[in-house]
């Protein structure tokens, strides 16, 4: 264990918050589908990469990565939308929705590797050239953005359902869907433009992805274990909290990182999640 | 019926190992090393799920750890091998060793944690694998480098090196599905299947869950450390990447799922049909192809065949033989004497209710031994409740109240919606903890004893809404309590027994079917006869009587008279007046969480208190009960209507807060 | 208001209503009394849409509701107060009333009614912001028939409001209800609490496993035998 200078610390601090929010992002769509529909997504993470890819795909014919959002976000709620429409056909438990989406992964996993291949691709953009110091502090412009974005949608979200009507009905329904339903509140509809916006998550979460990590159908299964943590650390159906804990986690693998070695990351984020998870299981309930 | 049963189970065994035995000379025919190494991976997989279903398919303890547990075992080996030069074989039992301390560690924690089930225990095990993976990486263990086994001398088993493995695996496989098998058809494999069906019912019946559960997770740990030692040497060189991942535990549960998870063979079908699947496409060079046909297929099995198939494969079997099978067993099931045969008979003939003439008959004729029956004499105080008090996050559901409970009554707990009752039956038997208080039952304090020593001390209860164990059948619903409560040693003898306590409750003929087959009616009966087959000195019965049709009650009272008759203490809650005056010897009514009158009951109905608690509203405001002040509809004031001829209050008499209708 | 025939309900494999036939007349207050599992809250739940018939008819305002999708009773006129409050735990006692007043024609009009429901329960202006998992048991119940009166129904049915509530609560609550109903609501009032049903009820019906078996003015139905079997059996 070798104490980093102050410089190397706080450098190691940021580039933590700035993964930290990609987790977030990710968990934020996991963290509603759970929370709010009863539905354990691991698929969240093939889709967010599929995202990835398109975005990856999209840029290499000229586009800017950033307007393939205005593609990606519509096809993907659509995507969410009819996938969740068909599963409810089949009343699962939330432990049958782990499976049934795990499977559902191998296949998109499939797909991607099908199209694209096992190999490492990574997306060229300008804006992976951009950096601004900031206080001494190197800030890249894909990690602002991920920053942005996962800030923005987080407190979208938060707001409309905190504040909105159909907010409060999501919250309801969750809580106890026949007496929603008989104060008029139309489930079905309501839960597949949830399902849609959850997928649309996924699709800008895969931007953040492109732009700043290199991509490859394998790596799909890294994040799941990190942003399951973060999604319970913070509880289930909560907008804010997803982000917060993924900085928090993030913040931690970091120093982790700083202080001993990249490979001891991981053991912050699982050991967060066994503790949660023995202290107070009721959170996930 | 019990004969055939008897060879089907020695059949079993002999027949793995014969199988075993068969295919041990499949390396003698001189197949290429393809085959002996593909038959390896289909046998290593059998290993892996099957013993992987030991917990988490009987339990329902989906565990996400068995990569975990699978690794340490072959990381075990490994080391072993590669750095204290043990011979490869001598590696297997430390692995096996290893994985199953492991298990009990992580089990011994998350066991004890309420609340930790389904989705839950699977991260946290899922977790717990990660966690050990990075550590094992970053220590000297594995160093980040994997581990060489290159060096290492492979045992000549077979003809050549591949073809070891196969029979190590061989090996392997036969003894972890003779283990499986032998689980599933002993006491603890009974109570790991009631754990899946409804654990806290389970504990309550007097299985040890936690006990139980335990030693699941260490048979299927030590099992997985094992075929984790075979494969170190197998792959040559191990990584911590290829093992402590998520993949491990998926595939595992999709095997199980696909094959069926509640039977011991389930899993190896399923491993040997997915391996093949894998297999035939990673042959043909369409191995990505493979790992979403693999996605489609368990997709396809969670929406359409949640049991998997064997219990398709099973039910079709059994529809083709049903009939003759259950003719086979009525006949033969009930060691019962002719006259409850005879009734047996007539309540099959008519359908539902019609249980009243076939209870009365097996009266008289050898009704069950008297599961009462030691030391107290009638009337000696059997249990005592003290200031037994059960808070819920701030609301009292039992203030403190003192109840006692005397040898040989019928005891009536009453008291509206809400008081209390209920809460004193779940803490009594152990369902609920108390907050403060204590339970003495001959002699022996009770309170805050695991619900499943409450049983063996000979306390059982039913519950108001009944919760058999849906995917067992009725004569094992109540087999289990009369191992787990009655301490009968094993399934057989359990059954034997329990037939003729459903004999007793007039559902013999139902024997054989699964409890959601029968009309609510036949449910409580089956919770009566469940209460009854562990042998307790008392029983609780949690409103026995709710909506059972008056025919149906009659029935009812006479089997609780007959329970008492027998020589156990029962105590009911009951809303039915007319079967708690007829039942009861002393009532005990509670309010809001504490007790407020005791006595007989046509007495206690009638004092002023007690008819306030049931009306919700003083009356008169000032002293005569007169019964004519009291409508005669009021739930409570059963005998002291007897004589009102029910003149009512006239109308805009001073109530407090309410106005006068206008009629 | 509402017309009842024939009603056919089952829960789960058991049936719970065996043929039931009744009506509610216009802004009546109708109560329906009867023993413990007689099949009260299988009856608002059917006619709240929560529960589905099996056979039977319900018409109410001339409309037939009977196969009408869960949620769009509400919008028909009815509201239900469950029995055990069922209210939104997690949520404020606000949001649990704006909930009642989700759809858009309350929407229109919430603030008055919240006003009053306010002015009818009082002791709910301090605990707007609280969770309302958190409020004492007759606390709960003013929500949960604030909620309710929030949708503005001309139907309100209420499922056993006196559960589990001390006489003083249940009292102060009945009054409640009478001041609703004064105001031209039709309300249908299930209970067990025969004695205070009774008392504000214009008209009543005994229920008994299922079936109707007597009906009548409060005055009538205390006289009748059929009371005392349903709750004594003698």
């Amino acid at each position: 264990m070798t104490l980093p200078s102050a410089s190397l610390l706080a450098q190691s601090i940021l580039s933590g918050v700035f993964i930290g929010a990609l987790y977030g992002l990710l968990g934020l769509g996991l963290s509603l589908s759970w929370g709010l529909l009863r539905l354990i997504n691991l698929a969240h993470f093939a889709f967010a990469f599929l995202a990835a890819y398109l975005c990856y795909q999209l840029s290499t014919q000229g586009m800017d990565p950033l307007m393939t959002l205005v593609i990606i976000v519509p096809a993907f709620f659509a995507m969410g939308a009819l996938l969740h429409a068909l599963m409810a056909r089949f009343a699962i438990t939330p432990f049958n929705s782990l499976l049934v989406t795990f499977g559902l992964t191998g296949i998109v996993e499939a797909i991607i590797q099908a199209i694209w291949t096992a190999d490492f691709r990574k997306l060229e953009s300008s804006y992976g050239e951009h950096r601004w110091k900031v206080a001494g502090l190197y800030v890249p412009l894909p990690e602002l953005l991920t920053l942005l974005l996962a800030v923005g949608l987080s407190f979208a979200v938060w707001a409309v359902l905190r504040y909105t009507d159909i907010g409060k009905a999501l919250r309801a329904s969750a809580e106890d869907a026949p007496i929603a339903a008989a104060f008029g509140i139309h489930e079905r509809r309501n839960s597949l433009l949830l399902a849609g916006t959850c997928s649309a998550l996924a699709g800008v979460a895969g931007l953040c992805l492109a732009l700043g990590f290199t991509l490859a159908p394998s790596q799909i299964y890294a994040w799941v274990g990190v942003v399951f943590a973060a999604v319970m650390l913070g509880g289930l159906g909560r907008a804010l909290a997803p982000l917060i804990a993924g900085i928090v986690i993030g913040v931690s693998e970091a120093v982790t990182m700083a202080v001993t070695a990249p490979s001891w990351a991981p053991l912050v984020s699982f050991t967060l999640l066994i503790a949660i998870l023995l202290f107070r299981p009721g959170r996930a309930a | 019926m019990t004969g055939t049963l008897k060879l089907l189970t020695q059949r079993t065994p002999l027949a793995i190992l014969g199988a075993a035995i068969a295919l041990a000379f499949v390396p003698s025919l001189g197949l290429p090393a393809f085959y002996d190494s593909l038959l390896y991976l289909i046998l290593h997989w059998i290993v892996l799920a099957t013993s992987w279903n030991i917990l988490s398919g009987y339990t329902g303890y989906f565990s996400f750890g068995h990569g975990a547990f699978f690794g340490a075992g072959l990381y075990t080996s490994a080391t072993l091998m590669s750095k204290w030069n043990w011979p490869f074989l001598w590696t297997l039992p430390a692995a096996a060793l290893v994985a199953c301390v492991l298990g009990v560690v992580v089990g011994a924690i998350v066991f004890r944690v309420k609340g930790i089930r389904g989705e839950v225990f699977a991260l946290l095990t899922l977790a717990v694998t990660f966690v050990l993976g990075t550590v094992i990486v970053n220590t000297p263990i594995d160093g980040g480098n994997g581990v060489s086994l290159a060096a290492v001398e492979v045992p000549k088993i077979g003809p050549t090196p591949s073809s070891t493995f196969y029979l190590l695996a061989l090996a392997a496989a036969a003894v972890t599905l003779l283990v499986a098998w032998a689980i599933s058809a002993s006491k603890l494999g009974a109570g790991l299947f009631a754990i899946h069906d409804d654990e806290d019912a389970a504990e309550v019946m007097g299985v040890p869950t936690y006990r139980y559960k335990l030693v699941a997770l260490a048979i299927s740990c030590a099992l997985a450390g094992v075929a984790g030692g075979i494969h170190a040497l197998f792959l040559n060189y191990v990584t911590v990447g290829e093992v402590f991942t998520i993949t491990v535990p998926l595939t595992v549960v999709l095997m199980s799922i696909l094959g069926g998870s509640r039977h011991w063979a389930g899993p190896a079908i399923g491993a040997v049909a997915i391996t093949l699947l894998l297999y035939s496409f990673t042959a043909a060079n369409y191995a990505v192809a493979g790992k979403a046909m693999v996605g489609v297929v368990l997709i396809a099995a969670i929406l359409f065949m949640p049991e998997g198939i064997l219990p398709r494969v099973q039910r079709a079997w059994a529809r083709r033989r049903g009939a003759a099978v259950s003719a086979v067993g009525a006949a033969k099931a009930a060691p019962v004497p002719a006259a409850t045969a005879a009734a047996a008979a007539g309540s099959q003939a008519s359908s539902s209710s019609g249980s009243g003439g076939a209870a009365a008959a097996s009266v008289s004729a050898g009704s069950p031994a008297p599961s009462g029956g030691d030391a107290l004499p009638t009337g000696a105080v059997l249990l005592k409740a003290r200031g037994l008090a059960k808070h819920f996050r701030g609301v009292k559901a039992l203030a403190g109240v003192d109840v006692e409970v005397r040898r040989g009554e019928i005891l009536g707990l009453l008291g509206p919606n809400g008081s209390g009752k209920s809460t004193f039956i779940n803490v009594v038997s152990g369902h609920y903890v108390p907050t403060g208080g204590s339970v003495v039952f001959e002699g022996q304090e009770l309170a805050g004893s695991a619900a499943h020593r409450i049983a063996r001390a000979g306390i059982s209860r039913t519950y108001q809404i009944p919760r058999p164990f849906g995917h067992q059948t009725v004569l094992d619903n109540v087999a289990l309590a009369a191992m787990f409560g009655g301490g009968l040693p094993n399934p057989e003898v359990a059954r034997r027994e329990s037939m003729t306590w459903l004999a007793f409750a007039g559902l013999e003929g139902k024997a054989h079917v699964l409890p959601d087959e029968l009309n609510l009616h036949e449910r409580k009966f089956l919770e009566l006869a469940r209460a009854l087959a562990s042998r307790p000195r008392l029983v609780l019965l949690d409103e026995v009587l709710c909506g059972l049709t008056p025919a149906e009650i009659d029935d009812a009272v006479a089997l609780v008279r007959r329970i008492r008759d027998q020589g156990a203490t029962v105590v009911f809650v009951e809303h039915v007046m007319r079967a708690v005056m007829a039942l009861t010897d002393r009532v005990v009514v509670f309010d809001h969480g504490e007790l407020l009158a005791e006595g007989p009951a046509a007495e206690v109905m009638q004092r002023p208190e007690v008819m306030e608690a049931y009306l919700g509203q003083a009356h008169a405001p000032l002293g005569g009960a007169e019964p004519s002040a009291a409508p005669a509809s009021s739930q409570g004031g059963a005998a002291a209507t007897a004589d009102a001829t029910g003149t009512a209050r006239p109308p805009g008499a001073p109530s407090s807060g309410l106005e006068p209708r206008h009629a | 208001m509402l017309e009842v025939q024939n009603l056919q309900v089952a829960y789960g494999a058991a049936p719970a209503l065996w043929g039931v036939t009744f009506e509610l007349r216009e802004r009546e207050l109708l109560c329906v009394v009867g023993p413990n599992g007689a099949g009260k809250t299988t009856l608002i739940n059917t006619l709240a849409g929560v529960l589905r018939a099996k056979a039977g008819r319900m018409v109410f305002e001339g409309r037939d509701i009977t196969a009408l999708p869960a949620h769009r009773f509400c919008e028909a006129g009815i509201a239900l107060v469950p029995e055990g409050r069922r209210l939104f735990g997690s949520m404020s006692v606000l949001e649990n009333l704006e909930i009642g007043s989700i759809l858009p024609a309350a929407k229109a009009k919430r603030a008055e009614t919240l006003a009053m429901v306010l002015a009818l329960f009082p002791a709910l202006k301090e605990k707007l912001g609280q969770a309302a998992g958190e409020l004492s048991g007759g606390q709960q119940q003013m929500v949960a028939i604030g909620r309710a009166l929030m949708a503005r129904p001309r139907l309100l049915l209420l499922d056993e409001p006196s559960l589990g509530l001390s006489p003083l609560i249940v009292t102060e609550l009945f009054g409640a209800i009478q001041r609703v109903h004064r105001e031209g609501t039709a309300v249908l009032l299930v209970e067990q609490n025969v004695a205070t049903a009774l008392r504000v009820a214009d008209r009543a019906y005994v229920l008994e496993e299922g079936r109707m078996v007597a009906e009548g003015t409060p005055d009538e139905l205390m006289q009748r035998d059929e009371i005392r079997r349903a709750y004594l059996g003698v």
